[in-house]
Parts: C-alpha cells; sequence; structure tokens
C-alpha cells in the first residue's frame, strides 16, 4: 500500500464521476432541499415567538444536523454500492488488479472517492450553518465536533457500502443491501433496542415503609410491593450505533447560563437543543443507577455520554469493512463468490 | 493422453525469463477447467495457444497473470511465482484479456496515463509513455478524444497498448485479433513480432489460426483443460493424418466418376466443389495426376486451411 497508489485511484475515480455529470444537478438538488427545509424551519421560528425566543440558532442549527444527516444517509450508500462490482461488471476491475497497485490502494483508492464526493454533500450545508450561527446559541466548537462526528458517520456507510459492492456480484444486490444496511443502523437499532428493552424487562420486589421520621411517629408495617422496570441500563448498547443518537450526543452540550441577567424568558439555549434534548434521553437510558432501583438520575452527577460507544461501533464497523474490501480484491485470488468472473 | 510427434526443438527457457508452467491444475467448484496444462514460452518467441472454447486457456493465463491461484502445477512467469510474488511479475508482466472495459469517459492518454501510474511508472515517465503507445497502437488522433468514439478495433488496440505500458518482458494477450479488421490483424501481427524480435516472451491464444500460422513460433494445443501438443510451428506433426483438400472441375460428374473409379471418400459436390481427404502433399500430387490422366477438367486442387489447421483439428479430434 502507497500513498501514491491510493491517490493514483482516488483521483481517477473522481474524474469519471464527474466525467459522467449528473454531480451538479445532483448537488443543487440536495442544496435546494437543505435551502427549503432551513427557510421554512426558520419562518415557522419566527410565527411562534417572536423576540420572546432566544437562541433560534440553536433550533435551526439541531433541526438542520439531523435533517442533513438523514439526507446524506439517502445519498452516501449509491456512492460507494457499485464501485467494485460496477468495475467487474465493466470489465475494468482485473486489468488494474495485475497493475502494481495493491488490493490496498484499490480499497482506499475508492473509499477516499466515495468519502470525499459525501463530504461535498456535506460541505453544501456550511452556509446554511453559517446563517444559524448568526440566528445565536450555536457555538463554533459545537459546529466543529458535530461536522467532524457527521463526516465519519457518512464514512462508515461508504465503507460498509464498498464492502458490499465488493462481496455482491450484481450491482443492484449491493445497492439494495446498502440501503438496507443503512435501514439496520437507523431504524433497525430502534426496533432491535425496543424489543430486546421489552424482553429483558424485570419484576422485582421492593419494600417501602418502616421509615425514619422526626420527631416521633408509627412507622407503620413495611409493605412490599412487586413492580417491572426495563433494564435499559443493559440494552442502551443496541441504540448506540444509531446514526443520529451519535450525532445528537456528541455535540458538545451548551452552556447552563441565560442570555443575560434580566432574561425574563428565563430560557436557556440547551432547553430549545434538539441534540442536547436526544442526548439526554440516551444518557438517561444509560444511566447504570437504574439497576439500582432507581428510576431517575440524581440532579447533581451528570449521567455517562453515549456517542463514544456508539461512533467506536460506526468506526470499527467502517475500519472492518475496508479491511474486507481489501481481502477481497487482493489477487491471486483462491476462491471465488459463485457467479464471479476474475475477469 | 497422446504424446505429441517432435519434440520442440527449443527446450525450456533458461530460467528467470519467459514464461514456464508445468502440471496447472485449476478447478471452479465441481468444473476441472484446468486439469495439466504444460506450457513454455520463451524470450524472444510468440508462442500460440491454441485450443477449442473451454479448453482452459483463459484460465491458464489467468493463473499466469496473477490473478488466480492455481491448485497445482508450477508456474513461473518472468522468473518469479506468480502465487507468492506477485508485485514482482506484475511489474515485468503484460496481460489483455479477451474481454475488456475501459473507462468511456477517459480520453486516449488519460488512459494510458493512468495505467502508467498504476505501474508507478511516475507521472512524467506516464505521460511520455502515454504518447508512444497512441503511435504505436496507432491511435494518436485519439489522444484527447474520449475512448466511446473508438471503433471496437481501435479499443482493441488501446487494450494492447494498455498491456505495453510498463515494457513487459512477458506479454500475455487472450485472443488478442477478435474483433479486429483484416488490415488491423496484419497490423498486430507485425507489432507482436516485433515485440519479439526485441526479446519479449509473447503468448497468444488465439482462433484465428491463419493469423497464428503467419505470427507464432510455437504451438500449444490444448483440449479439454489438458495440454494435448507442443510443437515448433515449422515441425508441425504431418504425415499420418487426413487434411481436406478442395478440388474443382468444370465437369463435376466427370470428375466424381473419376474420383469413385480410383475409390476415394469424398463430400460434394458443392459450391465451392468437391472435398477429399488426404493423407499428404504426395497423395495430392498422386491424386491430381490420376484425374488428369482420366482427362477430367480440373482448374484447381488445394488443402482446405493451413497446416496449423490440420494439426489442430486432428489434435483437438481425438477422444472425441
Amino acid at each position: 500500500m502507497t500513498g501514491a497508489g491510493i491517490a493514483t485511484v482516488a483521483r481517477q475515480e473522481f474524474r469519471l464521476r464527474i466525467r459522467a455529470g449528473r454531480w451538479k444537478v445532483l448537488l443543487g438538488v440536495f442544496f435546494a432541499i437543505l435551502l427549503a427545509f432551513t427557510a421554512l424551519l426558520r419562518a415557522g421560528l419566527g410565527q411562534l415567538a417572536s423576540d420572546e425566543l432566544p437562541y433560534k440558532g440553536t433550533i435551526l442549527y439541531g433541526g438542520l444536523m439531523l435533517f442533513v444527516l438523514g439526507l446524506a444517509l439517502l445519498v452516501v450508500p449509491a456512492l460507494a454500492a457499485q464501485s467494485v462490482n460496477g468495475d467487474r461488471e465493466r470489465g475494468t476491475l482485473a486489468t488494474l488488479q495485475v497493475t502494481r497497485l495493491t488490493a490496498a490502494d484499490i480499497t482506499l483508492g475508492k473509499f477516499a472517492a466515495a468519502w470525499g464526493t459525501a463530504l461535498v454533500f456535506l460541505a453544501m450545508t456550511f452556509p446554511l450553518v453559517a446563517y444559524a450561527m448568526t440566528q445565536g446559541g450555536v457555538p463554533l466548537g459545537r459546529v466543529i465536533v458535530v461536522t467532524v462526528v457527521l463526516a465519519l458517520l457518512l464514512g462508515t456507510v461508504c465503507a460498509v457500502s464498498l464492502w458490499l459492492s465488493s462481496v455482491l456480484s450484481r450491482t443492484t444486490t449491493s445497492g439494495v443491501l446498502a440501503y438496507l444496511a443503512v435501514f439496520a443502523l437507523t431504524i433497525g437499532t430502534l426496533i432491535t433496542f425496543g424489543l430486546v428493552t421489552a424482553v429483558t424487562t424485570e419484576t422485582y420486589t421492593a419494600s417501602v415503609g418502616g421509615v425514619d421520621c422526626f420527631p416521633a411517629c408509627d412507622p407503620g408495617p413495611r409493605q412490599t410491593y412487586t413492580a417491572t422496570r426495563a433494564r435499559t441500563d443493559r440494552t442502551w448498547v443496541l441504540l448506540a450505533p444509531n446514526p443520529f443518537v451519535v450525532l445528537a450526543d456528541a455535540a458538545p452540550q451548551l452552556p447552563d447560563e441565560r442570555r443575560d441577567a434580566d432574561d425574563r424568558s428565563q430560557i436557556r439555549a440547551r432547553d430549545l437543543d434538539p441534540l442536547g434534548q436526544i442526548g439526554g434521553v440516551v444518557r438517561g437510558l444509560r444511566d447504570t443507577r437504574l439497576g439500582e432501583g432507581r428510576l431517575q438520575t440524581d440532579a447533581d452527577s451528570e449521567p455517562d455520554a453515549v456517542w463514544p460507544t456508539g461512533l467506536a461501533i460506526n468506526v470499527a464497523l467502517g475500519t472492518a469493512a475496508l479491511w474486507l474490501t481489501t481481502r477481497r480484491l487482493r489477487t491471486p485470488s483462491r476462491n471465488l463468490p459463485k457467479g464471479q468472473r476474475v475477469a | 493422453m497422446l504424446t505429441s510427434g517432435p519434440e520442440p526443438a527449443a527446450g525450456p527457457p533458461p530460467s528467470g525469463v519467459g514464461v514456464v508452467a508445468k502440471g496447472v491444475r485449476r478447478t471452479f467448484g465441481p468444473v476441472e477447467a484446468v486439469r495439466g496444462i504444460d506450457l513454455t514460452a520463451a524470450p524472444g518467441e510468440v508462442t500460440a495457444l491454441v485450443g477449442p472454447n473451454g479448453a482452459g486457456k483463459t484460465t491458464l493465463l489467468l493463473v499466469l497473470a496473477t490473478l488466480l491461484v492455481p491448485d497445482a502445477g508450477e508456474v513461473r512467469v518472468a522468473g518469479f511465482d506468480p502465487v507468492r510474488e506477485p508485485d514482482e511479475v506484475r511489474a515485468r508482466m503484460g496481460w489483455s484479456p479477451d474481454v475488456f472495459g475501459l473507462y468511456d469517459n477517459l480520453t486516449g492518454r488519460e488512459y494510458l496515463e493512468f495505467v502508467g501510474e498504476a505501474y508507478r511508472l511516475g507521472r512524467a515517465r506516464a505521460r511520455t509513455r502515454a504518447g508512444e503507445l497512441l503511435e504505436l497502437a496507432r491511435l494518436p488522433e485519439f489522444a484527447d478524444r474520449p475512448v466511446h468514439t473508438m471503433s471496437r478495433g481501435q479499443k482493441q488496440r488501446l487494450g494492447l497498448a494498455r498491456a505495453l505500458v510498463h515494457e513487459p518482458q512477458v506479454l500475455l494477450l487472450d485472443e488478442p485479433a477478435s474483433g479486429l479488421d483484416p488490415r488491423s490483424r496484419v497490423e498486430l501481427r507485425e507489432l507482436l513480432r516485433h515485440l519479439a524480435g526485441t526479446g519479449t516472451a509473447v503468448v497468444v491464444s488465439s482462433h484465428l489460426l491463419g493469423d497464428l500460422e503467419e505470427l507464432a513460433d510455437r504451438v500449444v494445443f490444448v483440449d479439454r483443460g489438458a495440454t494435448v501438443g507442443e510443437h515448433r510451428l515449422d515441425q508441425l506433426p504431418a504425415g499420418a493424418q487426413l487434411r481436406p483438400w478442395r478440388i474443382r472441375a468444370l465437369d463435376n460428374a466427370a470428375l466424381l466418376v473419376a474420383l469413385d473409379r480410383h475409390a476415394y471418400n469424398h463430400d460434394g459436390p458443392h459450391a465451392g466443389g468437391v472435398d477429399v481427404r488426404l493423407a499428404s502433399d504426395e497423395a495430392a500430387a498422386a491424386l491430381l495426376a490420376g484425374l488428369i490422366g482420366d482427362g477430367v477438367p480440373v482448374i484447381s486442387c488445394q488443402p482446405l486451411g493451413g497446416a496449423l489447421e490440420a494439426a489442430y483439428l486432428q489434435l483437438t479430434e481425438q477422444g472425441r
């Protein structure tokens, strides 16, 4: 594997993508949808509460990021899902494999081109993000972190799609499966989490009464009762790799402060933050103190973050996909999948 | 297994150069694509790989081209093992498959430059090499025009140029002449002879036996996954086998009567004349003398197909 080899493949893939056309249109449509979303959301916020609502940017930015993630997840699988088997179908893969490019050069070059294209789509949001920042409540640090996390999440989808294109001989199959993989990551994690949580919900016995009271009272008899509790402190991992969860929870929490001392609305930016709200929910699910019988987290200690686990799962998934793709592209090959030609 | 005729005059090439393959086997699931092919190709020579469809030619070339691991057998390409040292082989070997794709939206020059970079020639070298190859492949007018405007034959030539980008010592071509018009085939022949003249070991698989007859120094016959004969072209097995000759006469009836009288099995008459299977040139001369002696107005008497075709038909027919 060499940097020059990766660059050779990546440049070539980029050039072919650009020549194949359609990209300007696709990027244009993508931006138009984001613009429409932002404009409508901004108009809606203006309607709801004119100056009484500070930090409009917080809502605008959070909404936009969740929306762009959803939209990108619809586009990105297509960027790599036919990369390897498409080359095989066109008869251009084997002639690449007999050159001095290594399997890793080809894999990483193709990945770089797909991911780079995904990042171009992501860059379409920058003007709108800049606008949201002017509306208040969007610190630059938050924008940087969220952008990096978004980029990594899209990279995972690219890598998984690329791997599918290397193991499946038909481009239509790999295309469909790439979208199913995204479905599994988004809706699938949600459903699995819900079902497994329901199955693992346990019944426990607790007792009340017999409390100490002051100055003196009849403590009464201790009463025991049974109740059920969901052990989401154990099942939260199933939800963690969900890209929306990772994105929302990774966004740095907004400062716990009012805009100014005499702000009568008493609204904190973090109360309006869609990302922070989602993050709060999943952190609450993770909180291991649930297992000790407490249903509500203590106010004084913040629950653990979910996103490091989720992002790690995503990055591991992407890395594994790239490794497996490289293995599949390695020649001379010993085993050929059914129905796959070498050249 | 049948034995071939005279052994090749040139023994195996000196180690370290050319191609040596011994006892190559490869199965795809239940299908035994190659079950014992031997092939040697010396530098400076064109070696033809000839056999019917499904004989294992393409599979063997894939093994030589570092794309497929053989189940068994000893293989050396340019002195290196394609399985254990694929990069060494790739640096010295050019391969062009029977069916290949080009990138439609690239120009001829961009394509060859890309391949040059893939062979680690460096940008500048790749650029000069692309220019040279466009000339060599007679495609200079396509230097700046996209590949999709090329004809099939032009694409075939570009594919050949691709295999030559890194000036390989060993050139493996799978059906290089398919889709080429007669003029391009002649030029391909000249190009390959030229490359062999500069010391390249050229291996060509083809069905176009007429072309090979003028191109190849040696021929390796394969049938059903195994080598059935390996000969120098000037030492093709001849003699014992019957070979078709076509006789034309002004009077077909008289010709047939005469043939029957001499007890020749014949095929025809049809538009081209009457076909007779004969064992040798001498037999043909004798037949012709007999027919003329009988007063048959013979116009022509010629062998059908070349010596290569005759050998091919004979070798691939046995065991059928």
